[in-house]
């Protein structure tokens, strides 16, 4: 298996993050390749914890432009996980 | 809290303070509320981040800066109250401990108020100077009066006098040439008020309605206009009009058109009683001022030299205010009279020297004597300004709490009090009549 900091890249912390953790849901990027499973499995390694659900999503990246020049942000995956009762992550050191 | 306040030299006091830890958490709780409505952290709307998404963004050390620059103040004004020191200047600020979960320790070096050695204040001899009114003062006041309600009667012929007014037409030349500001029309002018340059008045004299006359003069070696100074100029003036003043007759007839009385008799009688009780109330104030000059005298007192710094800043700012009245800048004066800001202030000094001595003074003695402004003095003492200043007392009540003004209200009216008391207890001598 891959290692699980190649797959769950970094947090999201928005403020629609934050709320989201008063349900036990915390918010990540991965790795766009990553499915639910490889997700959950890298989550409870990561945090020791264990996972009840994983919502993924993929977010396209905004265009931007400088003047006639259209560029594009990167696509990334993120996934919202939702832990056991109890269970908990103490975010979010190195972010 | 806890606080501290050892004399370190003679004005100074070093205060140390001990804010509580949880008095600092409140205090840094309140910095952050206020830091995260103005920081702008990614993914957060403003005021929305919570408190460690806030301290991972700025440092925490900024946040507990922030907390020590709202709590510092408060807690030094506290410690002051509580130890009853009384600074005069900002005080010097060390911070000698600031971590979370533990008390706050700061010291403050602070110039305190000055120890008054008082000598003597009561029985202060004065000399009240002579109130007199004689009949010479009401005959110049009534003089004056004549002057001022004369009419100026035209003269079609005749030949100009000395305190005529005469409306020239004029045009000036120096060396031939035509100059600047050198011409006028329909000028009017008073003879032998010095209003032009010197010697065109006394030589307009004699001179009769339509009458042409060159007069030659020159310009002052100091005129403002250097093109100017010290030269000859010759002035081609035609007088177009001659007015004179004519005096009323001093009879009942002028009384009854100068003031609301009858005969000349009795605006003679106002007039001197006026006079009198100008004289009386200037006698007064001489009193006051000679009470107030001696008793500082007396007194003993080292004043800091923050104490002075201040209160030239403060009569340096009111200087430059009046300036700004004449519509003139404090650099221009400054410019003009060729002196630099601080050449001005050493030249108040005395002046500012005097003035915190004697109010030093006088607060020492209100605390000696125990004399302190009523609440209903301080009223009245409001209740002029605002007659002062055409405003309601209430408002002006109000602007002068916000202000924080209060206070100094307050040590307004117990000056004036303490005054009164000296005065009080002044042994006043009537001088002697002079022969």
């Amino acid at each position: 298996m891959k290692d699980p900091r190649d797959i769950i890249l970094r947090p999201v912390i928005t403020e629609k993050s934050m709320a989201l953790m008063e349900e036990n849901k915390y918010t990540f990027i991965v790795d766009p390749r990553a499915n639910k499973t490889e997700i959950k499995k890298a989550v409870e390694a990561l945090f020791k914890v264990k996972v009840e659900k994983v919502n993924t999503m993929r977010v396209k990246g905004k265009t931007k432009r400088v003047r006639n020049i259209v560029g594009k942000e990167p696509d990334y995956k993120k996934a919202i996980v939702k832990l056991k009762k109890g269970d908990r992550i103490e975010l979010f050191e190195g972010v | 809290m806890k606080a501290h306040a050892e004399r370190i030299e003679k004005n100074t006091v070093l205060l140390e303070v001990e804010v509580d830890a949880d008095q600092f958490a409140r205090a840094v709780d309140r910095a952050y509320r206020k830091l995260v409505k103005k920081v702008n952290i990614p993914g957060f709307r403003p005021g929305r981040a919570p408190r460690f998404i806030l301290e991972r963004h700025i440092g925490k050390q900024a946040l507990l800066e922030e907390a020590v620059e709202m709590l510092v103040p408060e807690a030094y004004y506290q410690a002051v109250k509580d130890t009853g020191i009384e600074p005069v200047a900002q005080p010097q600020l060390e911070l000698v401990q600031v971590e979370e979960g533990k008390p706050v320790i700061f010291k403050a070096r602070v110039v305190v108020k000055p120890e008054v050695e008082l000598g003597q204040y009561t029985g202060i001899e004065v000399t009240r100077p002579r109130v007199e009114v004689t009949p010479e003062d009401v005959e110049r006041e009534l003089k004056k009066l004549q002057e001022r309600y004369a009419r100026l009667i035209s003269l079609d012929e005749g030949a100009v006098q000395k305190g005529d007014y005469v409306t020239i037409d004029y045009e000036g030349k120096v060396d031939g040439e035509p100059f600047e500001g050198g011409q006028g029309t329909d000028f009017t002018i008073e003879v032998g008020a010095a209003g032009l340059l010197p010697g065109i008045e006394d030589q307009l004299v004699g001179m009769a309605v339509g009458e042409t006359k060159e007069v030659t003069t020159r310009f002052p070696d100091d005129y403002p206009r250097p093109e100017l100074a010290g030269k000859e100029a010759v002035f081609t003036v035609t007088v177009k009009a001659i007015k004179r003043k004519e005096l009323a007759p001093l009879d009942d007839e002028f009384a009854k058109d100068v003031s609301e009385f009858d005969t000349l008799e009795e605006l003679k009688a106002d007039i001197e009683n006026k006079l009198k009780q100008a004289a009386e109330a200037k006698a007064k104030a001489e009193i006051r001022q000679a009470v107030l000059k001696q008793v500082t005298d007396n007194a003993r007192v080292d004043i800091p030299e923050e104490m002075i710094a201040g209160r030239l800043e403060e009569m340096v700012q009111g200087f430059e205010r009046r300036l700004m009245l004449q519509g003139l800048t404090l650099e221009g004066y400054l410019q003009y009279n060729d002196l630099t800001l601080e050449q001005l202030k050493e030249r108040l000094r005395p002046d500012a020297e005097e003035t915190l001595k004697s109010m030093l003074v006088l607060d020492a003695i209100a605390k000696a004597e125990g004399i302190a402004a009523t609440e209903e003095e301080i009223e009245a003492e409001i209740k002029r300004m605002a007659d002062d200043m055409r405003q309601d007392p209430a408002v002006v009540r109000k602007a002068v709490e916000s202000q924080g003004q209060l206070e100094s209200v307050t040590k307004l009216v117990t000056r004036e009090k303490v005054l009164q008391f000296l005065v009080e207890r002044a042994k006043i001598v009537d001088q002697e009549v002079s022969s």
